[in-house]
């Protein structure tokens, strides 16, 4: 497959081709530039009540990898991560099926309820959550109140709250990848393998899961570089000690004024996340070639 | 290889009767064909046979096995897709040997069953290759080779040609046609093509609406149709509206009297096939001899349809061998047009 569509008219494509320029100048002024820039200063020296001092030094990622705090903070950063990803996808995938396989008129309808989250901002919906979890809040009113409980859970500012609310964000994302991949597998290669001696459990393994690669990976992917990003959900559900990257980059920008290990540490994630990725698709490119 | 035998079949979607009271003992080394126009159920009477439809009653026995209840990975029934639905993650090799692999089959006694399947369908050599790299007809063999190789008591083809074009789907009828009768497979086909109904089965089943309207062989279907549906659908006819005004008398609507072999009166339908019509000196011989208006003529290369009027109401279509030198009937023309007492097949008709 080439990634140059063919040439339809000729002088009307060179006309085409333009259209592809405003995206690319604000992809390369609005992200690559600031990345490049923020890159500069992470190399930059931070000396209190001086702001920053020009430099080429990487003192700031040294700090953050000597220093078991901050190295804390990424491994709980990426297990969260994971373990949301993980979640999203065991959870995601029967109901991205049932939505792709389903013939019911109300498809559209069942489509708009599992977007629906998102039309409530994260910060509303991590708010939401709180009065939820909190002590007094409607869970454990409920559980009291029904007598299946006599002490309040303490959900409210642990990692269980910030991996229920960060799925909570993330699985219509991956609902909706994967639910598009499975529509594209047609239904007789599934009966194919049951009438072949397939039973639900070798039909998945052998014949679904295989051809719903592409929209698991990218449903993967895309769930956990939003978990590892994630900022709103871990500061109002994890509280001011759950730290993860996010908030910490945020801290070290808007509170410490530390622009150069606030950069370090942006590069840090961002690295973090693409290596991840890379490194897990490799492994099931391997597996499912 | 086993015998399968349908008991009273049916499958009730709230009102709609999708299959109703389906019942045939299909004999072993049998090869059987649903025909019908779409949504007939053949479709629907097949898939409850591969078990991805529960049926609503009746019974479905394989051999000695009673397999209404089980679920399609236990029937061994091979099944070839309209679509092919081969892997395409998989190789032809990696296809053909899944059922095998299902059955917990080491893969060293796979491989020369792998081997088998292809050479019976002609695809030696291609093992390694992926669906997305062979032709459509290429991908059918690969999907029966598939069905092959798990050795199925009954073998099912869902519209198995209806993808190919015409050249390669007569190639590839003849082929199946062949494989079946080597192996002795009993076969059910789905089919709305009548043609390939016909070359390819021994014994047929035309459904309408959900039930059937006869089980023959094709001469029975076409000599002998049940009803004005099968008359209709089987062959072409040509129909005039009437009555049995007593035995043997046939009235139509435009008051034509023909002779007939109908003895119950009423009002009915007469059937008469193009190609059975006499013209011209040869209908001075037969028992109903009509004055005709042609109509229009189309030229079909070997024969001639022509549209005749008998009367205001009373139109039919016969078929003349386009032979040199006979004079070709031209639109306007009277010609005269005649059958045989027994060529009209009467329906009776519900009032």
């Amino acid at each position: 497959m080439s990634a140059v569509p063919e040439p339809v008219a000729g002088a009307r494509t060179s006309l085409a081709g333009m259209l592809v320029i405003p995206a690319t100048l604000f992809v390369a002024i609005g992200l690559i530039g600031p990345i490049a820039i923020l890159f500069r200063y992470s190399l930059n020296q931070f000396i209190p009540g001086q702001f920053m001092v020009d430099g080429l030094t990487i003192e700031n990622y040294v700090k953050f990898f000597t220093d078991s705090f901050y190295l804390n903070v990424l491994w709980r950063t990426v297990r969260v991560a994971v373990i949301c990803t993980v979640i999203c996808l065991i959870m995601g995938f029967p109901l991205a099926y049932v939505l792709a396989r389903t013939e019911s008129r109300f498809k559209n309808l069942l489509i708009m309820l599992v977007v629906l989250p998102l039309f409530v901002g994260n910060a509303v919906r991590a708010a939401g959550w709180m009065t939820a979890f909190g002590s007094k809040g409607a869970l454990n009113a409920s559980l009291m109140g029904l007598g299946l409980i006599d002490q309040p859970l303490e959900i409210m500012f642990t990692e269980t709250a910030v991996i229920i609310g960060i799925i909570a964000v993330n699985l219509p994302f991956m609902v909706l990848t994967l639910q598009s991949v499975i529509e594209g597998i047609n239904r007789n290669v599934e009966e194919a393998a049951f009438s072949l001696g397939a039973g639900p459990a070798a039909m998945f393994a052998r014949v679904l899961w295989p051809l719903a690669m592409p929209g698991i990976l990218a449903g993967t992917i895309l769930t956990f570089i939003l978990a590892m990003n994630a900022y709103a959900t871990p500061v109002l559900l994890g509280g001011p000690k759950f730290q993860t990257m996010g908030p910490l980059v945020y801290g070290q920008f808007a509170q410490q004024n530390n622009w150069p290990f606030g950069g370090a540490i942006s590069f840090i994630l961002m690295t973090a996340t693409l290596l991840l990725t890379v490194a897990a698709n490799l492994i099931v490119q391997r597996r499912y070639r | 290889m086993a015998r399968l035998s349908i008991d009273h079949l049916r499958k009730v979607y709230g009102e709609f009767h999708a299959v109703d009271d389906f019942s045939i003992a299909i004999a072993e080394g049998e090869f059987l064909v649903l025909l019908g126009p779409s949504g007939c159920g053949k479709t629907t009477t097949l898939r409850m046979v591969a078990g991805f439809i529960q049926p609503t009653a009746g019974r479905i026995t394989i051999g000695e096995r009673d397999v209404t209840a089980l679920p399609p990975w236990k029937r061994n029934c091979g099944l070839v897709f309209q679509s092919y639905a081969l892997f395409p993650h998989m190789t032809v090799a990696e296809n053909v040997a899944f059922g095998l692999e299902m059955r917990k089959i080491a893969p060293a006694d796979r491989a020369p069953r792998v081997a088998e399947a292809l050479r019976l369908v002609q695809l030696t050599g291609f093992d390694e290759r992926y669906p997305r790299q062979l032709s459509g007809g290429q991908q059918q063999r690969v999907a029966l080779a598939r069905a092959l190789a798990m050795e199925p008591d009954v073998l099912l083809l869902d519209e198995p040609l209806s993808n190919l074009d015409a050249k390669l789907r007569q190639e590839v009828r003849v082929e199946i046609r062949d494989l079946q009768r080597k192996l002795g497979l009993t076969t059910i086909m789905v089919t709305h093509d009548q043609e390939e109904a016909l070359t390819m089965a021994d014994r047929l089943v035309v459904m309408e609406k959900g039930k059937v309207r006869q089980i023959g062989s094709q001469r029975e279907l076409y000599e002998k149709p049940a009803d004005r549906f099968v008359a209709g659908f089987i062959g072409r006819s040509a129909f005039l509206d009437g009555a049995v005004a007593e035995a043997g008398r046939f009235r139509t609507g435009g008051g034509l009297d023909i002779r007939c072999t109908a003895t119950a009166s009423g009002p009915a339908t007469l059937a008469l096939r193009p190609e059975r019509l006499a013209i011209g000196a040869e209908a001075e011989a037969c028992a109903n001899r009509f004055p005709a208006r042609v109509e229009h003529v189309s030229y079909l290369g070997a024969l001639l349809d022509i549209d005749v009027r008998l009367t205001e109401q009373d139109r039919i279509l016969l078929q003349m061998p386009n032979r040199p030198g006979a004079a070709e009937p031209k639109p306007g023309d009277m010609i005269t047009i005649g059958w045989a007492e027994d060529a009209g097949l009467v329906y009776p008709r519900e009032a």
